[in-house]
C-alpha cells in the first residue's frame, strides 16, 4: 500500500499529461468532425472527394504512424513542433476522420421529411442544419461517440513513442526500476477510473436526451 | 385572377416520366382536391408546386410572381433563390407523415419558423402559436412533445405549424393517409374549418367524401396526366371517363 502511495505523485503527473491530451483532442475533434461530416456530404464535388480522401488516409494508416510522422518526420524536413502540439495535432486529425464518419451516418439517418418540413417553412439550409438536423443527430450518435471517447483515453498511451511521460510510460518506468508489476496494476486502475467517469457522463447525456423520441 | 398557375409541367425521375404535361389554375379562396391512384403523379405534382421537386419544363406562377419558366429550348429555369424563397413563403405544406420536429415541443414547433424566418420576437410568436393551437383544438398540448400525441393530434399540430407562417395557399399531401381510420375525422374537420375561412387549398387525398363535401373543384389524375376535372359533383358523382369511373368504384368499394 505504501508502495502504491509512493507511486502516486508520478502517476498523477502522467495522468495529467494523458488528460490534457484527451481534453485538447476532444475540444477540437468533436466540432471539427461535424464540419468534416457536412463537407463529406456536400454537393460540391471537390469538397466531397477531398473529405473521402482525407478520411481514407487518416483511417487507413496507424495513428502511431501519423504521430511519428508529424513529430519526427516533419522534424527531418525542418518543421519543428513541440511534443505536445505534435501529439494534439495528430490525434485531432485522426479522430476528426472517425468522428466525421459517425456524424455523417447520424445526419443521414435523420428522416428526409425533417429537412423538407424545415425547407417549406422557409428555413435556410444553415438553419435547418443547426436547428433541426444536428440536434437530432447528436442524440443518435451518442453511443458510437462514447466508444470513440473511450478509445481516445487509451490511445493517448501512444505518445510514449515521442517521449512524452503519460500514464502508461510512467508506470513502465517505475515497473522496470522497482522490478514490480504493481505500477501497471495502478495504471490500469487509473484508466478504469477515467473511463468509468466517461461512461457515467454519457449515461447522463443519454438520459438528458431522453425527453423526446 | 389566379393565385396559382401551372402550365404544361413535365417531370421525370431518371427515365420515368411522372408528370406528362400538367396545366392547372387555382383561384383565391378555392379548394382544389386532387385524386387518383397511387403512382398517378399527384403527390409529385404538389411537391413540384412548392419546389420540393424541381420540374424539367413548364411554368409555375404564384400570386403573380414567376417561380419557374422555360428557356427558349423549353427547359425549366428557376428564378433566383431569393425570389423563390419569398414566393414559397406564400405556401404552407402539410405532409402525409406530419414531419413535426421531434426534439421540439408543440409550442416550439409552431414558434420556430416565425422567429427564424419572419423575425418575430418570442412573445409575438408565442401569441400567434397559442391562437392557432386553440383553433386546431390542442390548447392543452402546448408543452407536450410530438411523440406524446396521437397521429391525428400530430397532424393538427402540423397544420397549425404551417398556418403560423400566414400562407396564402395551403398544400396537403395525403394528410390522413398515415392515420388510423378513427383519427381522420379530427384532421378533416380542421381542414373543413380552414375551407370555411376561405383559405386557398390544394388537397391531394384519397378521402372522396371529404372532396365531395369541401372541394370546389376536383382533378382526377392518372399516369401523369389530368384525366378529368370539374366541380366535385361533376367529377365524383357523374364522371365522364372510364378511368375515373373505375377508380371511384374501386375506392368507394373499399370503404
Amino acid at each position: 500500500m505504501e508502495y502504491i502511495l509512493s507511486l502516486l505523485p508520478t502517476m498523477l503527473g502522467g495522468t495529467v499529461v494523458t488528460l490534457k491530451l484527451f481534453a485538447f483532442t476532444l475540444v477540437m475533434a468533436l466540432p471539427i468532425g461535424v464540419v468534416f461530416a457536412i463537407a463529406r456530404l456536400s454537393s460540391l464535388r471537390f469538397l466531397n472527394y477531398f473529405m473521402q480522401f482525407y478520411i481514407w488516409v487518416f483511417r487507413g494508416t496507424p495513428l502511431l504512424l501519423q504521430l511519428l510522422f508529424i513529430y519526427y518526420g516533419l522534424g527531418i524536413v525542418g518543421i519543428k513542433i513541440d511534443r505536445f502540439t505534435a501529439a494534439v495535432l495528430s490525434f485531432v486529425l485522426n479522430y476528426s476522420a472517425y468522428l466525421a464518419e459517425i456524424y455523417r451516418a447520424g445526419i443521414q439517418s435523420i428522416d428526409r421529411g425533417q429537412s423538407e418540413a424545415a425547407d417549406v417553412l422557409g428555413l435556410t439550409r444553415f438553419q435547418t442544419m443547426t436547428r433541426i438536423i444536428l440536434p437530432q443527430m447528436f442524440k443518435r450518435v451518442l453511443p458510437p461517440i462514447s466508444n470513440e471517447v473511450i478509445n481516445l483515453i487509451k490511445d493517448t498511451a501512444l505518445v510514449y513513442a515521442i517521449g512524452m511521460s503519460e500514464l502508461l510510460r510512467v508506470a513502465k518506468t517505475a515497473s522496470v526500476r522497482d522490478f514490480s508489476f504493481i505500477p501497471f496494476f495502478t495504471a490500469a486502475l487509473f484508466y478504469l477510473l477515467m473511463i468509468g467517469l466517461v461512461q457515467q457522463f454519457f449515461k447522463w447525456l443519454e438520459a438528458k436526451y431522453d425527453y423526446y423520441r | 385572377m389566379y393565385i396559382l398557375q401551372a402550365l404544361d409541367i413535365h417531370k421525370s425521375f431518371k427515365k420515368t416520366e411522372v408528370l406528362k404535361g400538367i396545366t392547372l389554375q387555382l383561384a383565391k379562396g378555392e379548394v382544389l382536391a386532387i385524386i387518383g391512384p397511387s403512382g398517378s403523379g399527384k403527390s409529385t405534382l404538389l411537391r413540384c408546386l412548392n419546389r420540393l421537386e424541381t420540374i424539367d419544363s413548364g411554368v409555375i406562377e404564384i400570386d403573380g410572381e414567376i417561380m419557374v419558366r422555360n428557356d427558349p429550348k423549353g427547359r425549366a429555369v428557376y428564378s433566383s433563390e431569393k425570389d423563390i424563397a419569398r414566393i414559397r413563403r406564400k405556401m404552407g405544406m402539410v405532409f402525409q407523415n406530419f414531419n413535426l420536429f421531434p426534439h421540439k415541443s408543440v409550442l416550439e414547433n409552431l414558434m420556430l419558423a416565425p422567429m427564424l424566418v419572419q423575425r418575430l420576437d418570442a412573445v409575438q410568436a408565442k401569441e400567434r402559436a397559442l391562437v392557432l393551437l386553440e383553433k386546431v383544438g390542442l390548447s392543452d398540448k402546448v408543452n407536450n412533445y410530438p411523440f406524446e400525441l396521437s397521429g391525428g393530434q400530430q397532424q393538427r399540430v402540423a397544420i397549425a405549424r404551417a398556418l403560423a407562417m400566414n400562407p396564402d395557399i395551403m398544400c396537403f399531401d395525403e394528410p390522413t393517409s398515415a392515420l388510423d381510420p378513427e383519427l381522420t375525422g379530427e384532421v378533416l374537420n380542421v381542414m373543413k374549418d380552414l375551407a370555411a375561412d376561405k383559405m386557398t387549398m390544394i388537397v391531394v387525398t384519397h378521402e372522396i367524401g371529404f372532396a365531395r363535401e369541401v372541394a370546389d373543384r376536383v382533378i382526377f389524375m392518372d399516369d401523369g396526366l389530368i384525366v378529368e376535372q370539374g366541380t366535385a359533383e361533376d367529377v365524383l358523382l357523374n364522371p365522364q371517363h372510364e378511368r375515373t369511373k373505375t377508380f371511384l368504384s374501386t375506392v368507394l368499394m373499399a370503404r
